[in-house]
């Protein structure tokens, strides 16, 4: 596979003669290697849960950080490479302090993802006008969660998703495959798994989702998800929830009210 | 020798060419006066449309007045050339934002960032004071009052311009109850309507910068409707 | 001329602005235009194309506004605002008077700017100055709380503040402001002003009627007073300063800060204010 693709997958700004950008599908392998991360959105709020890789007993836990606010009613998780996150999401923060201070109110989640896609195009060497961030794809992929206006709201943020705004029960969610390369576009969900387990996750996430969803059942569901495709057990030190609500804003639960959902499940 | 209407009194010297200092002087103020009052859930802003340099009147009918494209009013008062131009940069703004948030801009938005537009000329101020007029989020009527550099307050009633200091007394007994042992209340537009109208005839009395026609602009959560009346035009 | 063309002036105010600034320019790099919806940036007037006129633009701006000038640029001024440090905590007290030249062009001015929970600035000089760059410094404490995970502290926040007034040092900026707060070593007070001058101390008055209110403030504090005595104290400098400063005057905000944060006490009017006092029995410490 990887001998008929060499020709072209030296360069980042190079597509095949069959139209393709190799080193921006390698991007995508990348997040499959990621930990798998939850997203599910309810009418009280968005729940986001993830799988921290604790692989050492001598590990921290508390040190493995996948789950960042972005502004008082937003929030993001990742997955992949999560050092490429960091500029991302410091560029999502000054965009939305940037917001607050011209304008005197909350920037809205869909702007803020707009954002981020802008920033993951500028990759490759530089244009015209303009200074290229990163020497190669972001490889990572963000669910962004948060509240506005239009109420709450889930995101998927990931360097080759197709362009098109659906909803994971119009279409199956599983046809991740590339249809075409809209590089650094983002796609609003109801409910959405991303990283390595998410095949499997977001089948699940298929069967059990349905509208009327209360933020507990929420949190609940996002564990469940996790629990079966995780290798690990699951527990509190290796899983990590927040959630965005209209109330408290994004807020990391704590590792009681986790105890409890945990313990909820069994 | 030409009419030198500031004489420099230091010496004799001076009528056999003393140094005469000239400046860049790109700031004029060509009068008029504005006035915005907020009520329960409407707001009015008013202006007069003389406009002049001097003595001379330049025009009888140039609004000072401008309805936005977001459904506020923005009355500006000072020089006329700055206030078209800032209306210009505030209406492209409005513009962007919409296409990229997929909304109009609230009037409280639109408040702050028209601070944000004028510091931005701190070092060069745009010589105009502005009163930005709208119904905020909750359907009550707002008014904003700014300095040429940006710095504003939201108030319930404002008059700025060359008759600033003849009405904003005024506004401050009938708007504000101030010396009057009543509570301060909010105006009904019946009222707020009365009290433009007196207020623009007086000072088109006293001010030679103030006159012509009369400008009122009534926003409501439904709309902007504009209203123009007679004033005095000598 | 944007931004762009101070950053020579502007570099020193360390990496944030600049990564801020580059953020905000490659966000937007499809439309140059569209760069100036993201960041503050300045115009200055451009001379070098007049000339026969040998002004630059500080000398232009000191003009524009100048008495002398009929069309001249009033910006509202004047003030009397104090704060000072007790057991309690920090109290902060300000008039809300601002005159453009002799009119009184608004007597109900929110002089005290919330920037956020746990910190307070003041507003003496240009109202536009501190409005605006204590905005700037609120957006920067939250990014500060972002990246640090942790509150910043009044120390931090004051330097952040006079640094980027520094960088426009000599361009005419007018702002004398204390940034008051409560951080993990406990109440904070400093001074910072425009010239680029920042103290930190127990007890500031800042503006045309800081004399005054001087007057009052070292003949009563006591670092041990109550809280209900601190408050009064406040007052009372504030209005012997409204009383005898023309261009101070109005009202009277009064701030508390605490532990938990910053607390707004009242708005009193300096005319009422006048007859409670004058009722009141007189020290009696000539006697």
């Amino acid at each position: 596979m990887f001998l008929t693709r060499s020709e072209y997958d030296r360069g980042v700004n190079t597509f095949s003669p069959e139209g393709r950008l190799f080193q921006v599908e390698y991007a995508l392998e990348a997040i499959k290697l990621g930990s798998t991360t939850v997203g599910i959105q309810s009418s009280h709020g968005v729940v986001l849960a993830v799988e921290k890789r604790v692989t050492s007993t001598l590990m921290e836990a508390s040190s493995v950080e996948k789950l960042v606010q972005i502004d008082k009613h937003l929030g993001c998780a990742m997955s992949g490479l999560v050092a490429d996150a960091r500029t991302m999401i410091d560029h999502a923060r000054i965009e939305a302090q940037n917001h607050w201070f011209t304008y005197d109110e909350n920037v809205k989640v869909e702007s803020v993802t707009q954002s981020i896609c802008e920033l993951a195009l500028r990759f490759g060497e530089s244009a015209d006008g303009g200074e290229a961030k990163m020497s190669r794809p972001f490889g990572i992929a963000l669910l962004i969660a948060g509240v506005d206006e239009n109420g709450p709201q889930l995101y998927v943020f990931s360097e080759t998703y197709n362009l098109n705004r659906f909803f994971y029960h119009k279409v199956s969610c599983r046809s991740v495959s590339i249809e075409g390369f809209f590089l650094g576009t983002y796609t609003q969900y109801d409910a959405k798994a991303i990283g390595s387990g998410s095949e499997g996750a977001q089948t699940e996430l298929q069967e059990q989702y349905h509208k009327s969803l209360t933020l507990k059942e929420a949190q609940s569901l996002a564990l469940k998800v996790l629990k079966q495709v995780m290798e690990e057990k699951l527990n509190v030190s290796n899983v990590q929830v927040a959630t965005v609500t209209v109330q408290d804003g994004f807020r990391i639960l704590n590792e009681a009210e986790l105890a409890e959902t945990v313990n909820s499940l069994a | 020798m030409p009419y030198d209407p500031h004489p420099n009194h230091e010496g004799f010297l001076n009528s056999v060419g003393s140094p005469i200092q000239h400046r860049f002087n790109p700031h004029t103020d060509n009068g008029g006066t504005t006035l915005a009052i907020a009520g329960k859930d409407f707001c009015l802003v008013a202006g007069d449309t003389r406009q002049s340099e001097g003595y001379s009147i330049n025009t009888r009918y140039a609004p000072k007045v401008h309805e936005l494209s977001n459904g506020s009013v923005l009355a500006t008062s000072g020089m006329y050339a700055d206030s078209v131009n800032l209306v210009l940069n505030i209406e492209t703004r409005l513009e962007w934002y919409k296409h990229k948030h997929n909304k109009t801009m609230s009037a409280t938005a639109s408040a702050q960032m028209l601070m944000t537009v004028l510091y931005q000329k701190r070092f060069f101020p745009y010589y105009v004071f502005n009163i930005l007029g709208g119904v905020d989020e909750k359907g009550e009527g707002c008014v904003f009052s700014y300095d040429p550099v940006g710095c504003y307050r939201r108030e319930t009633y404002q008059a700025h311009g060359s008759s600033a200091a003849l009405i904003q007394p005024f506004l401050d007994n009938q708007c504000g109850a101030k010396h009057q042992n009543i509570k301060e209340e909010l105006l009904t537009l019946d009222q707020a309507m009365k009290i433009t109208k007196d207020a623009f005839a007086s000072a088109t009395e006293r001010d030679i910068y103030t006159g012509d026609y009369l400008e009122i602009f009534v926003i409501k959560k439904s709309g902007v409707t504009k209203h123009k009346f007679d004033l005095k035009k000598d | 001329m944007a931004l762009v063309n101070l950053n020579d002036v502007l570099s020193f105010t360390g990496n944030e602005e600049d990564s801020a600034f580059d953020d905000a320019k490659s966000s937007c790099m499809n439309f140059e235009t569209s760069l100036n919806f993201k960041l503050p940036t300045f115009s200055i007037q451009n001379l070098s194309d007049v000339s026969d006129i040998a002004t630059a633009p500080v000398d232009f701006l000191k003009q524009q506004m100048s008495n002398e000038n009929n069309s001249r640029i009033a910006i509202k001024k004047g003030t009397t605002t104090l704060a000072f440090v007790f057991q309690g905590g920090v109290i902060i007290a300000v008039d809300s008077r601002a005159t453009g030249g002799a009119y009184i062009a608004d007597g109900g001015v929110k002089k005290v700017i919330e920037i956020n929970p746990y910190l307070l600035g003041t507003m003496a000089g240009g109202a536009a100055d501190c409005m605006y760059w204590e905005r700037e410094l609120g957006r920067r404490c939250r990014l500060y709380e972002f990246r640090e995970k942790e509150r910043i502290t009044v120390s931090a926040a004051s330097k952040l503040l006079c640094n980027i007034v520094y960088g426009y040092k000599g361009m005419g900026l007018s702002m004398g402001t204390m940034v008051t707060g409560w951080d993990k070593t406990g109440p904070g007070l400093y001074y910072v002003d425009s010239d680029g001058q920042r103290l930190k101390s127990d007890l500031f008055s800042v503006g045309s009627g800081s004399t005054y209110a001087y007057g009052v403030l070292d003949s009563l504090y006591d670092y041990n007073m109550s809280v209900e005595d601190a408050i009064e104290l406040g007052t009372r400098a504030i209005y012997h300063a409204g009383h005898r400063d023309a261009y101070s005057g109005n009202t009277v905000n009064v701030y508390h800060m605490k532990k938990t944060g910053w607390e707004f006490i009242y708005n009193k009017d300096i005319n009422e204010l006048h007859y409670k006092y004058a009722a009141e029995a007189k020290p009696s410490t000539l006697s």
